[in-house]
């Protein structure tokens, strides 16, 4: 036999439970906008039944009379296979994002097409010697060639310095990365901490939702960087392997182990030590220019015979210097001063071999600058169908939080109304029965 | 099954749209603003290249136009000196004719010499021209004078060298003729040439003997008619060479035109196309903001009061 309060009971489970349900629902309206958040969901039990003996005098069997509902659990929509297809297009966005911002970069260090760019001052370098060959007598053309091949040596240091330094930004960054109090580090500390608040939690018997959210939010930043995968080890506590080394380890005193050497760095740190490497875009475009330049000395020192025209020592873009003077610009092979088959044969060098390496030195550049932007954009689109792929699981939908208020509001309401007439039969029994009489 | 579709999801995906929508307007306003399709090497690798190539060629076209032009004026110097020389030559010829005609006596033989010698002395400064005080008849040696004015010395002081421009991808046009052949290096040398002639034709104006008479009448005016023929090959080569410059000209300008064409197709933005697609993208974008506006601040939310 039940009490005849049973049913008041019923009711109140029935109040708390739509309220807590209520207020999950404020939870993710309020987390709509927060990034990485996935929505909760209460997810409503009913309460152990209670035996009363219904019919017994049949059969001696009893009924279970429904005690109500309680809330089993509070629980997060995610879902972990998209989590690892996230990660993985993360990595290669990391990775493509890296490449086109520093080939970016690289292409911006040649200027080309310009008026100012190195092409167009071979052009004005051929000119000049043309020039000299049309006035072998005149001092102010010769002045002219020496200044504007002063100009063009120039170009080609800037340009070279300005691959090293692309070169040398990409190692900057990944040392800052990786340092001490770098991203990596600082994530994998942040890591160990959420690891031990989560263990703690489920061995109470709690699901942390929040703070999973927030070490799955750290995750997918850290899969950026480089190849991530995850190892649950018990108590929800995860082991995190990061670019080939157990970065995150719960099992340690810190639970994390860093600076340490990566030994498969992919994604953007990967992609940071390709591109400072020596075989990385920016120092073999150096390289190729180097080449443009040691060209143009040799072919033009060949030709200039008296004294070298370049110093033939600095072969390479960086090195590449002017040594002739007005005075020891050769315009002819005999002394005379109206001589001037050699500025000739050195004007008739336009178009040649240093021009040819050149324009297919900047065709290279844009050539992979090309595939580099598209390759991001790619990763790009991929990673964001995969997001909102996620999104679509793990997002809060407004519509939605409003359609469950309005349930959990009304089955408050009803609830109410239960607990009322439950109530109003208990002031029948309590205030009414009995007064025969009276 | 359909997908769930949140509001952050829309609002990303609306972002997403409008921005990428913006950076297309920009692009086209860039192409626009620059009148170039190519602003780096990564718009278009193979045009970049062939741009930067036809550049070059322009810029080399450009050059040899004005080498050509260069070219030309020696040669119209040369040209014009070589006209003079062959006036004075006319001249030299008439009187050597009247001196050598027994009517004359020695008086007029010895001022006809002295026109000789002040002729002679014409052609050496017709010699010594110079263009953009460059030396044009001294061979390579253009800051030495080819000859001496007055009686010292007859001897060419310039070199054999030649001189070219380059008016074309290895084409060279000489463009300096060798005065030396039709001056040659006066009497000492006897070369018989034009210095030499009229050298002689002077003394034997002056000479008086019967001898010197018939050298006036015969060798004399044999060899003088002899460098006329000189002279004559001299200017034929000059123009020719002349009208070879001036049909450079003309093809180079040709060419200029063809590979300014070129380019202008590498690298130009098709403005007519590029305005098209600029209104088009504009209206999507205007459209893209205008739907953000409307759709993502619309929910449930508006519906329960």
């Amino acid at each position: 036999m039940t009490s005849s309060f049973f049913g008041l009971q019923t009711s109140l489970r029935g109040l708390l439970a739509q309220q807590q349900a209520i207020d999950i629902t404020g939870h993710n309206i309020a987390n709509a906008n927060t990034a990485g958040y996935s929505r909760q969901e209460a997810v409503l039990e009913a309460t152990p039944a209670y035996l009363i003996p219904a019919n017994s005098a049949n059969n001696g069997s009893g009924a279970q009379l429904g005690s109500g509902v309680d809330v089993a659990s509070i629980q997060r929509i995610r879902d972990q296979f998209l989590d690892l297809q996230y990660r993985a297009q993360q990595m290669s966005l990391g990775d493509a994002t890296a490449r086109t911002d520093s080939l970016d970069q690289a292409q911006t260090a040649f200027n080309e097409p310009s008026d100012n760019g190195i092409q167009a001052q071979l052009s004005r370098f051929w000119d000049a010697w043309s020039a000299v060959a049309n006035a072998p007598e005149d001092a102010g053309a010769r002045a002219a060639l020496v200044t504007g091949a002063q100009t063009l040596t120039t170009t080609f240091r800037a340009v070279s310095d300005q691959l090293t330094t692309v070169a040398q930004q990409a190692q900057d960054e990944y040392d800052s990365i990786t340092g001490p109090s770098g991203d990596v580090g600082n994530m994998a500390s942040q890591l160990a901490g959420l690891n031990r608040a989560i263990g703690d939690a489920v061995v109470r018997g709690q699901q942390p939702n929040d703070l999973m959210d927030q070490r799955d939010a750290l995750i997918d930043r850290l899969s950026q960087l480089a190849q991530v995968s995850v190892t649950d080890t018990g108590d929800s506590r995860l082991r995190v392997d990061f670019g080939g080394v157990t970065l995150v380890d719960p099992s340690t005193p810190t639970g994390y182990n860093w600076p340490q050497t990566l030994t498969t760095p992919g994604g953007k740190l990967g992609a940071l030590l390709d591109l400072a490497s020596p075989s990385g875009p920016a120092l073999t475009y150096r390289s190729q220019l180097d080449a443009v330049a040691r060209d143009l000395v040799t072919s033009v020192n060949a030709l200039h015979t008296s004294t070298p025209f370049f110093d033939p020592a600095g072969t390479t873009a960086a090195t590449i210097n002017v040594v002739a003077t007005t005075a020891t610009v050769q315009t002819g092979s005999t002394g005379a001063a109206g001589a001037n088959d050699v500025a000739q044969a050195i004007a008739a060098l336009r178009g040649g071999t240093t021009d040819q390496l050149y324009q297919g030195l900047v065709a290279q550049v844009g050539t992979q600058t090309q595939a580099a932007e598209t390759a991001q954009a790619t990763a790009q689109s991929l990673s964001d169908a995969v997001d909102s792929r996620r999104q679509s699981v793990a997002g809060v939908s407004l519509d939605e939080e409003m359609m469950n208020l309005m349930r959990f509001q009304r089955g408050y309401q009803a609830s109410a109304r239960t607990m009322t007439t439950m109530d109003d039969m208990l002031d029948t029994l309590v205030n009414r029965t009995g007064k025969v009489g009276l | 099954m359909s997908m769930r579709v949140t509001q952050m999801m829309s609002a990303n995906v609306m972002l997403r749209d409008i921005n990428d929508g913006y950076d297309r307007l920009t692009r086209l306003q860039d192409e626009l603003s620059s009148g170039t399709r190519i602003s780096q090497p990564s718009d278009d690798p193979y045009g970049t290249s062939r741009a930067m190539g036809l550049r070059g060629e322009l810029s080399g076209l450009t050059q040899y136009q004005s080498n050509v032009d260069d070219g030309t004026g020696w040669l119209n110097t040369s040209d014009t000196a070589l006209g003079q020389i062959s006036n004075v030559l006319q001249r030299a010829r008439e009187l050597l004719v009247q001196g050598g005609n027994d009517t004359a006596d020695q008086t007029a033989r010895n001022a006809i010499a002295d026109e000789i010698d002040q002729l002679t002395d014409s052609v050496k400064q017709e010699a010594n021209v110079q263009y953009a005080g460059k030396y044009v008849f001294s061979g390579t040696s253009t800051s030495t004078s080819p000859y001496q004015l007055g009686t010292a010395s007859d001897r060419y002081a310039g070199d054999a060298g030649t001189i070219t421009r380059t008016i074309g991808p290895n084409v060279q046009v000489p463009i300096n003729s060798d005065i030396h052949q039709l001056l040659g290096d006066g009497q000492a040398s006897g070369d018989n040439k034009l210095l030499d002639t009229l050298r002689d034709i002077s003394d034997n104006l002056r000479g008086g003997t019967t001898a010197d008479a018939d050298a006036l009448r015969g060798t004399d005016l044999q060899r003088l008619d002899a460098n006329l023929d000189t002279l004559n090959e001299i200017r034929a080569d000059v123009g020719a060479r002349t009208n070879r410059l001036a049909l450079a000209t003309s093809r180079l300008s040709g060419l200029q035109d063809n590979t300014t064409q070129l380019l202008s197709d590498t690298q130009d933005a098709d403005m007519a196309q590029t305005i098209t697609q600029y209104t088009t993208q504009q209206v999507a974008y205007n459209a893209a903001l205008r739907a953000g506006a409307n759709i993502v601040q619309m929910s449930l939310l508006d519906f329960l009061h």
